[in-house]
């Protein structure tokens, strides 16, 4: 593909009305007043009937994990059709980062890591109790991995703790930078089981849990003070003997066959990742079309400064990372209508370009407007404090860099 | 109940407008989208048929080039299928020569009740729907704020300038709504996904028995002899407000007969 389909401009063209309609409105409440995105998502959810959606395709999950089946070649192109799937995820995805990346990475990380992990690895049981709420966007989800002492060393650095106790788990530690934490209704946390042995403790093996607010032991803290990405609260949760019993353990066993903490936690690398790329695309896309009119209304010398070649260079290398970071994105979802997927060498390449290049455009667009683009009224302020986080969040670009040559030097 | 929508579409309002300088008619060629002011008829018929427990909405538009995007947007929001009329001999149409299409095409949809905007948004002249009406044979409300049907009749809160009038009509019946009477819907994305596969019947105008001498520009009665500039908004008075500010606008708004 090398353009959306009139199916999708009619996506792009109803989210478009929504987001003015609702979200542009309440920018200020969301960026600089602490009010939490989750209404607004709800809202999305119900007006475009993705919440049924949700549901139907709850329903089929459910049926498959029940009966042990895989879906089939033909019920994934189905699911796909013609890009479809993909591309009705990614358009909003695109639409909302035009003004607001936080709404996006809390909805991301509630509906894609805490739901998705549960819906891959969970029972059924567990993907009725907890999965399906989140897939609605009922219900708030966080994904716990990262710890103080261990960001970018997230596995191996973990030191929170899963103790076996009669046939549950009594967990200690501490997750920090958890997005939706102070939210949350059901948290996914990663902890590494402590069996007495003396495994080292980076080698241990990694458990996964699922969690509720209100349980005993467990504290969600207040929403951080961060330089952008206001709109999605970022906290800390303290865990105090948390007792859980077996129930809460994802596929309830610690038998790695049916998929480790791990790989868990990896999986969703790569969902993450990719996802950045419609992220930052929305991102660019707004930051250039702001910069372009900026260039022809604002005069200088009686001339309109889009005149002056250091502006025109500026506006040149911005639509230069819009048409890559665009292609990047119909490449993926090609792929996902041909049922492929991205290996982790392509989605962390994916994300370490369109991350810089979000966080380039935005600062550039602050300069092209001068004082008025380090304004709050002028929007590019805040997508340039936004764009950081890009490169920061879901591995740190020199994280994506070491995925990156560690496959290449592997060939 | 079976409820048809007259949809207008019309090229999109936020790109610069073109006239052909030769016929001065606005230029149609790019992608057209559906008119706002229909919007609110589409919204209207899905309720109507929604409450009266089932019955189909269809869409009747006559447009150029065969058309369909903003037949595509009303599908999605959930009428059930679109007779679009579109054909070469209806260059230069004008709006008595539209009725009769529009007269034409709706028979074929044998609906209970037609529903149409007041005005559109890019010809605006009002008079279609109540041509329409005539060339049909049907009783017309227009300006309506609230619709209701109840057996075989529509029950009308019809606008006036001091409040509005209460009407009831016999059904078949042509009703025009004003805008903001009900908020459109969005399209669902499963809504947009089916519209692609919901039927549009395009139809000429042989197709609709109806002589081409008497539409298009042949049959028009109307003929655009100038287009001028509109005047160029003169600059505002700025009031500065050194505590009786109010009173300057007073003065103003008296000046103006308003107060
Ligand atoms: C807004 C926000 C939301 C977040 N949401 C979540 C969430 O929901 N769940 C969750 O689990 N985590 C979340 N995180 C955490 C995020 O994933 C980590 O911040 C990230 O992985 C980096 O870890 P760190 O902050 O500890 O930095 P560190 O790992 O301490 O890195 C410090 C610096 O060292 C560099 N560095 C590290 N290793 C190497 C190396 N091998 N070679 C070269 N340089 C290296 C890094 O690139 C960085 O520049 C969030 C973070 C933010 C900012
Ligand atoms: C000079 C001229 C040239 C034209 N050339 C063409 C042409 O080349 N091709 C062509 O297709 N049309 C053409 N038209 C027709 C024109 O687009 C209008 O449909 C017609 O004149 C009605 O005028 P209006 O917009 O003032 O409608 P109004 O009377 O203001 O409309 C009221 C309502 O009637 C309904 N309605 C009006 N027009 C239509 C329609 N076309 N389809 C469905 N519902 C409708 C809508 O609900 C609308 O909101 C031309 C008109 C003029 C005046």
């Amino acid at each position: 593909m090398f353009e959306w389909s009139e199916e999708q401009l009619m996506v792009q063209e109803a989210m478009r009305r929504f987001i003015e309609a609702e979200v542009v409105p309440n920018i200020d409440d969301l960026e600089h007043n602490g009010v939490p995105p989750f209404d607004i998502i709800r809202k999305m959810y119900a007006t475009f009937g993705m919440d049924q959606m949700a549901r139907d395709r709850f329903k089929k999950q459910l049926e498959r994990k029940i009966s042990g089946q895989e879906e089939s070649a033909e019920e994934r192109a189905e699911r796909a059709g013609d890009g479809g799937a993909a591309a009705m995820t990614l358009i909003p995805i695109i639409e909302l980062c035009r003004y607001c990346p936080g709404i996006v990475t809390s909805m991301g990380v509630s509906v894609g890591l805490a739901a998705g992990t549960i819906m891959k690895q969970g029972t059924p049981a567990q993907m009725e109790r907890w999965g399906l709420d989140l897939l609605t966007a009922e219900k708030v989800g966080s994904w716990a991995i990262t710890e103080p002492n261990s960001g970018s060393d997230a596995l191996g650095g973990m030191t929170t703790t899963a103790r076996r106790d009669g046939d549950g788990y009594i967990l200690n530690g501490n997750k920090t930078w958890i997005t939706n934490g102070p939210y949350a209704d059901t948290i996914v946390l990663y902890a590494k089981l402590d069996d007495g042995s003396d495994t080292p403790i980076r080698n241990r093996q990694v458990l996964t849990f699922i969690l509720e607010k209100g349980m005993e032991g467990l504290e969600q803290s207040k929403p951080f003070r961060k330089m952008g990405l206001n709109s999605s609260p970022t906290g800390e949760l303290f865990l105090t003997d948390v007792r859980v019993g077996p129930e809460h353990l994802l596929g309830e066993t610690e038998d790695e066959r049916s998929g480790s903490g791990r790989d868990s936690a990896k999986g969703n690398f790569v969902t993450e990742r990719a996802g950045l790329a419609a992220m930052s695309l929305g991102l660019i896309e707004q930051c250039l079309q702001l910069s372009i009119q900026y260039a022809k209304d604002r005069v200088l010398w009686g001339t309109p400064i889009g005149d002056f070649q250091l502006i025109q260079l500026k506006l040149a290398k911005m639509e230069v990372a819009r048409l890559n970071v665009q292609n990047l994105v119909f490449r993926h979802i090609e792929m996902s209508a041909a049922g492929k997927s991205l290996s982790l060498a392509e989605a962390s390449a994916m994300k370490l370009y369109s991350a810089q290049a979000a966080s380039e455009v935005a600062m550039e667009a602050v300069q092209l407007m001068g004082g008025n683009g380090y304004t709050a009224d002028y929007r590019v302020e805040q997508l340039a404090r936004d764009a950081k986080v890009y490169q920061i969040y879901a591995g740190t670009d020199e994280i994506q860099i070491t995925h990156i040559a560690k496959d290449l030097l592997r060939r | 109940m079976n409820v048809a929508v007259c949809v207008k579409q019309i090229p999109d309002p936020a790109a610069p407008p073109a006239l052909d300088p030769g016929t001065k008619n606005l230029v149609r060629d790019g992608k057209l989208i559906l008119d706002d002011s229909d919007a609110y008829g589409v919204e209207m018929a899905l309720q109507l048929a929604e409450a009266a427990g089932g019955g189909e909405v269809t869409l009747v538009s006559m447009a150029p080039n065969g058309e369909t995007s903003g037949l595509r947007t009303a599908l999605a929001m959930g009428a059930a299928k679109a007779i679009l009329v579109s054909d070469p001999a209806l260059a230069g149409c004008d709006a008595l020569g539209t009725a009769k299409v529009l007269a034409a095409a709706l028979k074929r949809a044998e609906p209970d009740l037609i529903l149409a905007a007041t005005e559109s948004s890019d010809g605006y002249t009002g008079t279609t729907p109540v041509q329409v009406a005539e060339l049909m044979g049907l009783p017309s409300v227009t300006f309506a704020k609230k619709v209701s049907t109840e057996g075989g009749t529509v029950k009308v809160e019809r606008q006036t300038e001091a409040g509005y009038d209460e009407v009831v009509s016999p059904l078949p019946a042509v009703v025009t709504v004003t805008a903001g009477v009900v908020e459109p819907r969005y399209p669902s994305f499963k809504g947009i996904m089916a519209a692609k596969s919901k039927p549009v019947e395009t139809l000429t105008v042989a197709d609709l028995g109806l002589d081409a001498a008497s539409v298009g520009s042949a049959g028009a009665r109307q003929e655009i002899t100038n287009v001028a500039e509109a005047e160029a908004r003169a600059a505002g008075e700025i009031v500065v407000d050194e505590g009786e500010g109010h009173l300057k606008v007073i003065e103003f708004l008296e000046q103006l007969k308003v107060i």
